[in-house]
């Protein structure tokens, strides 16, 4: 049957940079270790399977320099196989201590399984799980595109030569990891303004994706891409598509028989039993292993019932169900009125499938199954298969906008967050008066080196994660104490030039903590003329 | 409020950051020789933050403010669109420019901005509730 509508699905994979490697278990690094069991490895097995079976899933994958580089970081990598490990060993107890319990048995066993397949996924790509992303976009499976090199908020970096540095990072990243230009560029939060127009252009980008009341005004609405007047590429993001995944409350991921995230063995578990899975501080923190399901709206932690993996697979395949029947009704009702076939497109964090709603990849393979086997007029596409072969774009002025709370930059920019700015500033500032004032001259090696590792540490000083962090008041004393430490330390290293009295030493520290960006050059944040 | 506690290098700055349709923040930043007139009663201690129209140059709003407080929040001028900052000190009795900002982009507002947006936000906010 032919199309009578494309789907786009854009999964953006990211995780601000966390790398200590001077400590053996560092709470923030579990942010990594659970996304990549819960997440990454059930995507990246869903994506091989049906690519395997013929099935093309066609989807799209932001992954962001920083996760990039920690994917492919060698010491994340043992921790990683580690806590893999250890989970594995705990769950052997579990098996043990479940034994006269069938229901909690039947999840313990699910859970050795998640964790020995993550194993096998890990050992198979030997820990780098880049890899088989890379090999699937090679084969024509998958398209990957990038982001801002470490998700800064582009509308909040005023001065074009950090923009540029933020694109231009990116850009020569994806380059070295997946040996091609990048054609797409994924906002980071959605966040768009109109001059960022022309620096995705001269940076080499093709096309980007907006919210959808960024296109508010547009003939067909969400429903088709649009071009810049410079010829940037634009797909808007389709609120109705994302709400019925988002949403906890009204979406699918709040059905009664899915995992519960908020109850979790390193909560409820004896002491002294899980005392050797916690962190060096002994503080009771999640272990990932969360046998309860989430019962009931409005039930109480201490009521919620055991997860039964094969009762929640049935409702995956009937919210897959569902959520298809939507966008054909949306195809359908669109190609009613105009005549022409719709795109939708459907953005989301990929954190989300998986890390957040367990039955995420399970949704997600179920859905691009579907497709095929009930031969349903609808297509994948990816964004650079539709930009070749859809007519050309017609031209609009998107709006000022971002997919965050409100719709606009308030979750950035509050009262909880805003006094970093100027630490930001600071040391961005300084960074390109300082890139400027060396840009031509001849200097030391060990000068060299001193700058690019600023130029690092302003990068990642610039991550709109640590205003968000600070937002929801999570993990705030890290979210500020890593802005700090980056601002200063930026700070500190071109002063250090300047006055040619580089610290070699606290150099080569820093430089193998934060090891992101291996050929950044410190030029990079000069002022150009077209910028 | 919480604040950094390392010093930032002494330089001035005034940064305009567009927030939503209906505010934008500002941030101003003194270099030492500033800062000692303000700390010397040379300059009275309220600055004024004024707003104008990028594109013509036309006077929009103004703002008074303590020098200490380094940031404010501003009501977007009704005209919205293109805008730019300065800092104003009074000395002598005459106000004296001190800083200009950046121009930034007040978003025009859109209905379905509050609809349409999502965020992750929901999950980490039950994480901690």
């Amino acid at each position: 049957m032919s199309s009578r509508g494309s789907l786009m699905f854009l999964l953006h994979a990211h995780l601000p940079y966390v790398n200590h490697p001077e400590d053996s278990a560092f709470l923030e690094e579990n942010w990594f270790f659970e996304a990549v069991v819960e997440t990454y490895v059930p995507i990246i097995s869903v994506l091989e399977r049906l690519a395997a079976e013929g099935i093309r899933p066609g989807v799209a994958v932001s992954i962001s320099p920083t996760l990039g580089a920690m994917l492919e970081n060698e010491a994340l990598e043992n921790k990683l196989c580690l806590y893999v490990s250890a989970r594995l060993e705990l769950l052997e107890k579990e098996l043990e201590r479940a034994q006269h319990d069938p229901a909690l048995l039947k999840t313990v066993k699910f859970y050795q399984k998640l964790y020995e397949d993550a194993a096998v996924l890990i050992h198979k790509y030997s820990g780098d799980l880049i890899t088989p992303l890379k090999a699937l976009q090679h084969a024509g499976q998958i398209e990957i595109i990038t982001t801002s090199a470490t998700h800064a908020l582009l509308p909040l970096l005023t001065r074009p030569e950090a923009v540029r540095a933020q694109l231009a990072a990116a850009a020569e990243d994806y380059e070295d990891r997946f040996n091609r230009k990048p054609s797409g560029f994924w906002l980071p939060e959605c966040a768009y303004e109109p001059r960022l127009n022309s620096y995705l252009k001269l940076s080499g980008f093709k096309y980007t994706f907006t919210e959808s009341h960024a296109v508010g005004g547009a003939p067909n609405g969400v429903y088709s891409p649009y071009r810049a007047s410079n010829g940037l590429g634009l797909f808007a993001r389709d609120a109705a598509s994302s709400r019925e995944v988002w949403s906890s409350k009204f979406g699918y991921p709040g059905d009664p028989a899915y995992r519960e995230f908020y109850r979790d063995l390193g909560y409820d578990g004896d002491y002294e039993y899980i005392r050797p899975y916690l962190g060096s501080d002994g503080i009771r923190r999640p272990l990932g292993l969360k046998y309860h399901r989430i019962t009931g709206q409005g039930a109480d932690l201490a009521s919620k019932e055991y997860y039964d993996p094969e009762a929640a697979l049935l409702r995956v395949e009937a919210h897959a169900a569902d959520f298809l029947a939507r966008r054909m009704k949306q195809t359908d009702d669109f190609y009613a009125s105009r005549g022409t076939r719709p795109l939708i497109v459907s953005c989301y964090d990929a954190e989300l499938f998986g890390h957040w709603w367990f039955e995420g990849p399970a949704f997600l393979e179920a859905v691009i199954r579907k497709i095929r086997a009930e031969r349903l007029p609808l297509q994948f596409v990816t964004p650079t298969e539709y930009l070749n072969s859809c007519q050309e774009p017609q031209e609009i002025v998107p709006a000022i906008s971002s997919w965050g709370e409100n719709g606009y930059f308030d979750p950035w920019v509050n009262e909880t967050n805003d006094f970093i700015y100027p630490a930001v500033y600071a040391a961005t500032d300084k960074m390109i008066e300082t890139a400027n004032r060396f840009r031509n001259q001849d200097i030391s090696s060990l000068n060299v080196r001193a700058l690019n590792q600023a130029a690092r540490e302003t990068l990642l000083a610039q991550s709109s994660d640590w205003a968000f962090l600070l937002y929801i008041g999570s993990h705030s004393d890290y979210a500020r104490g890593r802005l700090e430490a980056h601002a200063a330390g930026a700070i500190k290293l071109l002063g250090e030039v300047i006055e040619k009295r580089v610290d070699e030493p606290a150099l080569a520290a820093l430089e193998q903590k934060n090891c992101v960006f291996p050929r950044l050059d410190f030029r990079v944040f000069a002022s150009v003329s077209k910028f | 409020m919480p604040e950094l506690l390392r010093p930032l290098p002494a330089e001035d700055r005034l940064v305009l950051l567009p927030k939503n349709p209906g505010m934008f923040f500002i941030f101003w930043q003194f270099s030492r020789g500033r800062e000692d007139s303000f700390q010397a009663a040379s300059f009275a201690p309220e600055i004024e933050l004024r707003l104008s129209y990028a594109e013509d140059k036309t006077a929009a709003s103004a703002h008074k403010a303590p020098w200490r407080a380094g940031r404010a929040y501003l009501p977007v001028p009704e005209r919205g669109g293109n805008c730019e900052a300065a800092l104003y000190a009074m000395r002598n009795g005459a106000w004296e420019k001190l800083l200009e900002s950046n121009q930034a982009a007040a978003p025009a507002a859109a209905v379905s901005a509050g609809d349409s947006a999502y965020g992750s936000l929901e999950f980490h906010k039950k994480v901690l509730s």
